[in-house]
């Protein structure tokens, strides 16, 4: 059976077979941007968008996100998507680069709705994004510094 | 050219062996003088693959997609030890989409000291078989079919009930120097104390990974790995080829803190099952087997026992540490911070490596080092507390002026420095303020601790530079870029040199492909091994151009500079772009090849450090907080200060997860790990994160060839957690028997 | 593999779900997982997303919450506001990105984190098998009742709705039953294993709030600063001069706490018995708040 999937933009008919959207977006649509690490949604590294809120992709059936908006790294790289990964560069708020998809997912959601974030409400909205290189105070920085506050 | 063969030592984590080194008497290049006027060495600058990354661009091994590839998934035991009564592979092979099957009876092309498959798995996780399909899904269904009947037979995995019995993994080490026992005798001050130190999983996002594929003879393996010369050379000896038929590919990889060793498993198992099939072969753990059977830092049970004089000076150190070795694997320095940290005649120091029912440890970002600075350093703020003394007083009054094993001076050492700087930061001074109550109820403390590791680097590393018509310089060097940024802290290097912008300098790295050698990126050797070869590369580079300018400009040489981008003549009458000499190559390019020298003889290489951290402890919940840490570290000179920092903050939440919260649990009854999910394992989130400030002293190492850098990759984990734990013990009076400092722990300390 | 199916109605959602193997799918944040460690393996995922559960409103002087409303909803929902000690449960669960997807319904009936249940290397007694291998084994992290299963409840928002005096609506073919939130949850029994009261058939469809209290609070521990599951949690609401606690981790499923003796019938195991201490400080904090 097929469904029918909206990413970034295009619509791909895909057979689900059961699989996660995490699955589908890799291996059928080469969106090799969002990662798979955990597995159980305890990292945040496959993070996407689904109609503009960030989800964990790894969990997410891909039958159940037919008819909703997906967006994933490779369909953010304009307006304020540019800005947080410009500033994730200047701060160097990445090392290995693994969980930096999802940390730009998150970041740049977070700056969407409160575009002057406090500490406080950075650390909150970005605690479901883990880095085991240990970037946190630079992607804190980097978030500051793409809302102009740094 | 001349070239040279000299007798060298070559250390990598404190393990040293005699090597041949080349060195290369053309070679003109010298050191840097330490207030060198130097244009971008020293400077921030962001990763040259920086917006690749932060897009998403970069491919790592896992995301390698090759025509006609197949899945491989592996069965592996699920006890902590058993014998494989039955294992169906013909089921497996007849499973729809398997294309291959191979379990531990089957008949290898590959030839490695170990055998790849077990049956009789001796820990959890351990790979019993491996089966390769057209999908992931068939080879899991491949797995399931083989019908694994294990018997499981006892497991040890208790750390004392090894020792009691004697099981260890290789005989147990006793060093000396003087006479600890009767100086413990003869002692003012003594005092002993235990810890007990966790097993801590390097839990790289990105699991142990490779594809592997075969065109007739010829091996391409693309395998996450932070060593890809080690992986093509294990590679090419387990499949009897010769190394230049194997082409490692390591561009892109999503961590590793010590655990991605060489090929791994996983370059074998993939490449075994590539020529089996004929088809190109993708291995990646799932999170379990990573968590199972990627690699941990050992758990430790350490006693440290201290003679002082009533003044403080150290006259006894008596250590003794028991490492749950798992399997066996290298048995890491716990004792070094014992036998190295402070000024002693008189140590002994006692390992029991135990033989317990899991994976072989493995390396861990500063391993040994870092657990044994755990329990050590606390030893010493106990004795400090015994003479009544400030812990940080103690150490510089015991500071070692020379290596205490070898009797040889440093090559450079700054530790007075980095204690007083970051003394200053933290204000030490008015520690005891904190302990005042607090209006958040909390209790608050500050306690430091002294790192000590190697990181001087050495041969052999190579790089070539390349010089285009356009102005624009490639670098080609075996890096493996791990996220430490030593590709950028090249291209700065070379830049430096070159006397061009970065922007017109280009690193490559991550293939084996060109043949230029670069070590493992482990040891904290990168940077002090790589960098120097850089420059050289690059001088020889800098030198031809300047010579073909003088041609282009009839001018002499000496008369002539080259710097940020341009060629200037020093009377001001030239000053022109630096593709005024370079338009004229068309498709030549200006070549140089560089190459690491030895270390000076005479000298040993350590980095130095000291952290102190800031706590606040909730008494009611048992919970800690790190509310600052400061990390001053003394790595010679500072490259890239941007990435610098980045290292430093990497390793100070690994280090304060290591004190706090990450434990890698055995059942008792099982001897199976409780914890090996993410779920369950938890390393820090952004909201466990300190302030962490940071500073270096900046003074070069004089003495180490060229570039006067250190490595940076271990030393910040290294006194995390003890500064914790004594912050911990200055704001509670208390000091727990065991890290982490969990809920439960912490509780159980204070009651 | 399982199939999958989108039913448009509630009812239509429990017709399905009275197909062998069907199993209900909301946000699926813990029945992927299940699925993936062998816990369960539906033949038929009945998601509910467009059965018209989802949405807070108003309900008299309470509130109706749609059992597939999702925890980031409920957080941020200024009806809910109000109840400060559910919004700041529903903010505390999880993480973000889980918060977006799980659900009000996915949350209360959640499977328990017990390493032993989720491991696939035991099967225990839980889970089906014989053995409880918390009891003889690491505990560290369980419960603080006797009983043949140890292990702690996870789920924040229980303990919340439950001081709250929430009710569950819970609709089967047969109707609708409206039950007080904590008799969602039973003990285990041998031959009946499951920590959930419902029967087959049986499905969460909305919570019921009456008005909100006086005053109310969220209060927990959790491994670390964010993004983990509560290692013991207190909800205290208070109307008038009577205050309602409850708490997660302490039981296998939500408990209500005496105010006057908190930690009565909850003794504790060698290894958890810490989390009394951090019990009583929730609970003193807790009703100080109030």
């Amino acid at each position: 059976m097929e469904i029918t999937l909206e990413v970034n933009g295009r619509t791909y008919s895909i057979a689900p077979a059961g699989r996660r959207l995490l699955a589908v977006l890799r291996d059928d649509l080469e969106l090799l941007g969002t990662k798979l690490a955990c597995g159980e949604g305890a990292c945040g590294a496959c993070g996407v968008l689904l109609d503009g809120r960030p989800v964990n992709a790894c969990l997410l059936f891909a039958e159940a996100a037919e008819g909703h908006e997906i967006v994933t790294i490779e369909g953010l790289s304009t307006g304020r998507a540019a800005a947080v990964q410009a500033a994730f560069v200047a701060e160097d708020a990445l090392q290995c680069g693994f969980c930096t998809p999802g940390q730009v997912v998150s970041a740049t959601v977070l700056l969407e709705r409160t575009p002057h974030p406090t500490r406080e409400e950075i650390h909150e909205t970005m605690a479901g994004n883990l880095c085991r290189c240990g970037a946190y105070p630079k992607i804190e920085r980097a978030i500051l510094r793409a809302a102009g506050e740094a | 050219m001349t070239t040279r063969f000299v007798k060298t030592q070559k250390e990598m984590e404190g393990r040293y062996e005699d090597v041949w080194a080349l060195v290369d008497e053309s070679d003109e290049t010298t050191s840097w003088k330490p207030d060198a006027d130097l244009s971008l060495v020293g400077q921030p600058a962001p990763r040259q693959d920086g917006a690749a990354r932060a897009a998403g661009r970069v491919r790592f091994t896992v995301d390698v997609k090759l025509a006609g590839m197949l899945h491989a998934a592996v069965l592996r035991s699920p006890a902590a030890h058993g014998t494989v009564r039955s294992l169906d592979l013909a089921a497996a092979l007849a499973t729809p989409g398997v294309r291959g099957v191979i379990g531990p009876e089957s008949e290898l092309s590959l030839t490695t000291r170990a055998p790849l498959l077990q049956a009789e798995p001796a820990y959890a996780g351990a790979a019993i078989a491996v089966v390769a399909a057209d999908t992931l899904e068939a080879a899991l269904a491949g797995v399931a079919a083989l019908a694994l009947d294990l018997e499981v037979l006892p497991h040890l995995v208790d750390m004392q009930e090894g020792l009691n019995e004697q099981r260890f993994t290789t005989d147990p080490t006793d060093e000396a120097r003087g006479d600890a026992e009767a100086a413990l005798a003869a002692a003012a001050v003594t005092i002993e104390f235990a810890l007990d130190t966790p097993a801590h999983v390097q839990t790289p996002l990105e699991p142990h990974a490779a594809v592997a594929s075969w065109d007739g003879d010829e091996l391409t393996a693309w395998v996450s790995t932070l060593g890809m010369f080690a992986a093509r050379e294990e590679l090419a000896k387990a499949f009897g080829l010769r190394k230049d038929a194997v082409r490692v590919r390591t561009e892109f990889v999503g961590g590793g803190f010590g655990a991605k060793q060489g090929a791994g498993f996983e370059a074998l198992a993939a490449a075994e099952l590539a020529r089996i099939t004929g088809r190109p072969v993708r291995l990646v753990n799932d999170r379990h087997a990573e968590q199972l059977d990627g690699g941990r830092r050992a758990a430790t049970r350490q006693t440290v026992r201290l003679g002082a004089d009533r003044d403080g000076t150290l006259t006894a150190i008596d250590a003794d540490a028991v490492v749950a070795q798992g399997q066996g694997g290298w048995v890491m320095p716990v004792l070094i911070p014992a036998q190295t940290l402070y000024r002693c005649a008189n140590v002994r120091a006692l390992t029991f490596p135990v033989k317990t029912n899991l994976r072989a440890q493995n390396a861990f970002r500063a391993p040994g080092v870092m657990e044994g600075t755990a329990a050590f350093e606390q030893a010493i703020d106990e004795l400090a507390l015994a003479l009544n003394m400030d812990p940080l007083e103690l150490r510089r009054l015991n500071h070692a002026d020379v290596d205490q094993v070898s009797g040889l001076p440093y090559s450079s050492k700054q530790l007075l420095a980095c204690y007083d700087r970051a003394a200053e930061l933290a204000g030490w001074a008015t520690r005891d303020e904190l302990r005042k109550p607090q209006p958040d109820g909390l209790l608050r403390g500050m306690g430091c601790a002294t790192q000590i590791w190697w990181g001087g680097g050495g041969p052999p590393s190579h790089a070539t530079v390349r010089l285009d018509a356009d102005g624009n310089a490639t670098v080609i060097t075996g890096i493996q870029d791990i996220g430490t940024g030593t590709l950028t802290s090249a291209q700065i290097v070379a830049a430096e040199e070159l006397g061009l912008p970065l922007s017109q300098v280009r690193v490559v790295g991550g293939d084996t492909g060109p043949n230029v050698y670069g070590p493992v990126s482990g040891g904290s050797q990168t940077t002090p091994s790589v960098m120097p070869a850089v420059r050289s590369a690059a001088a020889k580079v800098r030198k031809t151009l300047l010579q073909l300018a003088g041609d282009v400009f009839e001018i002499a040489v000496e008369d002539l500079d080259l710097r940020d981008g341009r060629i200037r003549s020093s009377d001001g009458a030239i000053d022109a772009e630096v593709t005024e000499v370079t338009g004229k190559l068309g498709d030549a390019t200006i070549d140089g090849s560089g190459s690491r020298g030895p270390n000076p003889d005479g000298f040993v290489v350590h980095t130095f450090g000291c952290q102190i951290a800031q706590v606040a402890v909730d008494v009611g919940l048992g919970e800690v907080r790190v509310e600052r840490i400061v990390a001053v570290h003394d790595v010679g000179r500072i490259v890239n200060p941007l990435t610098a920092s980045s290292q430093v903050e990497g390793g100070v939440l690994q280090g304060m997860a290591f004190a706090l919260s990450e434990e890698f649990i055995v059942d008792p009854t099982t001897g199976v790990p409780v914890n090996a999910h993410l779920d369950d394992y938890k390393i820090p989130t952004i909201a466990d994160m300190p302030e962490i400030i940071i500073d270096y002293p900046h003074v070069p190492d004089a003495n180490l060839p060229t570039t006067g850098t250190k490595g940076l990759g271990e030393p910040p984990i290294i006194p995390t957690a003890a500064a914790i734990a004594n912050a911990f013990a200055h704001a509670t009076d208390r000091r727990a028997a065991a890290l982490p400092l969990t809920r439960a722990r912490v509780l159980e300390t204070l009651a | 593999m399982s199939g999958y199916t989108r039913p448009t109605s509630v009812d239509e959602a429990l017709e399905l779900l009275t197909g062998e193997g069907a199993c209900v799918l909301a946000g699926g944040t813990d029945l992927a997982g299940q699925i993936d460690r062998g816990i369960t393996a539906p033949a038929l995922l009945v998601d509910l997303q467009d059965a018209g559960l989802g949405g807070i409103e108003r309900d008299g002087d309470g509130l109706r919450i749609g059992a597939a409303t999702t925890l980031a909803d409920l957080a941020a929902d200024a009806l809910a506001a109000p109840y400060a000690v559910l919004a700041t449960a529903a903010g505390l669960a999880a993480s973000p990105l889980l918060r977006n997807q799980g659900t009000v319904g996915g949350n209360l009936c959640q499977h328990t984190r017990c390493w032993y249940y989720r491991g696939e290397e035991w099967n225990c007694w839980l889970g089906g098998g014989d053995t409880c291998f918390a009891q003889i084994g690491d505990h560290r992290k369980h419960n603080l009742e006797e009983g043949e299963c140890i292990s702690a409840h996870p789920s924040d928002l229980a303990p919340a709705l439950a001081v709250c005096g929430a009710t569950v609506v819970v609709r089967s073919l047969d109707g609708e039953r409206e039950i007080p939130l904590l008799d969602l949850y039973r003990r285990p029994t041998d031959d009946n294993r499951s920590l959930i009261a419902l029967a087959r058939g049986e499905l969460v469809v909305a919570v019921r709030l009456p008005a909100p209290p006086d005053g109310s609070a969220y209060l927990r521990t959790g491994a670390r600063q964010a993004f983990s599951f509560p290692l013991v949690s207190v909800a205290a609401a208070r109307r008038g001069d009577s205050v309602t606690l409850a708490a997660a981790g302490v039981a296998n499923i939500p408990r209500a706490l005496d105010p006057v003796d908190p930690l009565a019938g909850l003794p504790g195991h060698p290894q958890s018995a810490w989390k009394r201490k951090v019990l009583a400080t929730l609970v003193e904090r807790a009703l100080a708040s109030l």
